[in-house]
């Protein structure tokens, strides 16, 4: 793997000491409601607030696969964001006013997932070199427009570095990873952690068992709301 | 080989045999991979590569043993279309409404588009 560093090291930045944890039932009691929980997802194009061009395109191609290992089924994102496309629609902030209900008659799904990319910062020090990643991630009942999922968060993964020994052989080691950065497992490993939060659906073997675990940030959970508003 | 070599070799398989299914208990491949590649630059060899890459997800699945993930089927599906495959299409399609109830809608409006296309 050209991606030489194995452990990548990720570091959730967690608001203070005292921040507020809440279990997923307490969070998200929509998601275990047997007529609210919704069981299809259709992602939306991403609303990308960074200047990171390609920021969009990585995270839609790394969307689908979390998104369905925790339970979902996830319409297939290259047909719709077609779809989109055709309809002049390619980034996300295009349709945001529009009310959540049309994606039901018109996709047939129970829910959508608005995306937006806050952050997205490379930072190359000498040394060692990290991108820092803010997202926050919405899901909306397309029956009756209410919040079914939320998370904000901001994410530091670490691209690499040389650990040789050899000092001059590190800052070489470091700065060709920086232009070669394999950027697929980082923005997996966004995905993955805000996942993390959000309650198992119809597909996975532990649906409705995960009502109890303490994984969610209550300031994390309403700052995504906020963002999208 | 040593009884070590054999340990060590039996292990490893182990290892890739676990690595390759998701937490979810799908095969996805080199999904991202290739359709990060093909909206990055869409070519006939991008959108080759990245069928290639459903068609692999769907017979490791199978060898495995596990459910095609979701969209697969449907994707595949809809690059056939884009290649004038209409009837191999179709039944893509038909395949992925049969494993994912939740997606007949969508899948019923696409196909309404492709009769109207070869109209």
């Amino acid at each position: 793997m050209k991606h030489t560093s194995a452990a990548i090291v990720t570091v959730v930045l967690f608001m203070c000491g005292c921040a507020e944890v809440e279990t997923k039932m307490q969070a998200y009691p929509k998601m275990y409601s047997e007529t609210e929980k919704p069981i299809s997802i259709l992602v939306v194009p991403v609303i990308n607030k960074t200047t990171a061009a390609d920021a969009g395109d990585l995270i839609n191609s790394t969307l689908t696969v979390p998104f369905a290992d925790n339970g979902y089924y996830v319409l297939p994102i290259s047909i719709v964001s077609d779809i989109f496309k055709r309809e002049g629609v390619i980034e996300g902030s295009q349709i945001s006013g529009l009310p959540s209900s049309v994606f039901k008659a018109n996709f047939g799904v129970d829910s959508v997932l608005y995306i937006t990319i806050n952050k997205w910062d490379t930072n190359y020090v000498v040394l060692a070199a990290n991108v820092t990643v803010g997202m926050s991630y919405v899901l909306v009942s397309t029956s009756d427009n209410s919040v079914l999922w939320s998370y904000d968060q901001q994410v530091v993964v670490d691209t690499g570095g040389g650990n040789s020994g050899f000092i001059l052989l590190d800052i070489i080691q470091t700065a060709v990873n920086t232009a070669l950065t394999d950027y697929i497992p980082i923005a997996r490993q966004v995905n993955a952690t805000a996942v993390v939060t959000m309650p198992y659906g119809k597909y996975h073997p532990q649906v409705g068992q995960d009502g109890d675990m303490e994984v969610v940030l209550k300031s994390s959970r309403e700052k995504a709301v906020e963002q999208s508003e | 080989m040593t009884k070590k070599t054999i340990v060590i070799l039996f292990l490893s398989v182990l290892i890739t045999a676990c690595s390759s299914v998701s937490p979810g208990g799908y095969y996805w491949g080199k999904y991202s991979y290739t359709y990060h590649a093909l909206i990055k630059e869409p070519s006939t060899e991008s959108r080759a590569n990245h069928q290639e890459t459903l068609l692999n997800i769907i017979a490791e699945s199978q060898e495995q043993n596990l459910r095609v993930p979701p969209g697969i089927h449907a994707e595949l599906g809809n690059l056939l279309a884009l290649n004038n495959q209409t009837d191999a299409a179709v039944a893509e399609f038909e395949t992925e409404v049969k494993l994912y109830p939740e997606s007949k809608v969508f899948l019923e409006r696409l196909l309404s588009g492709l009769s109207k296309g070869s109209e």
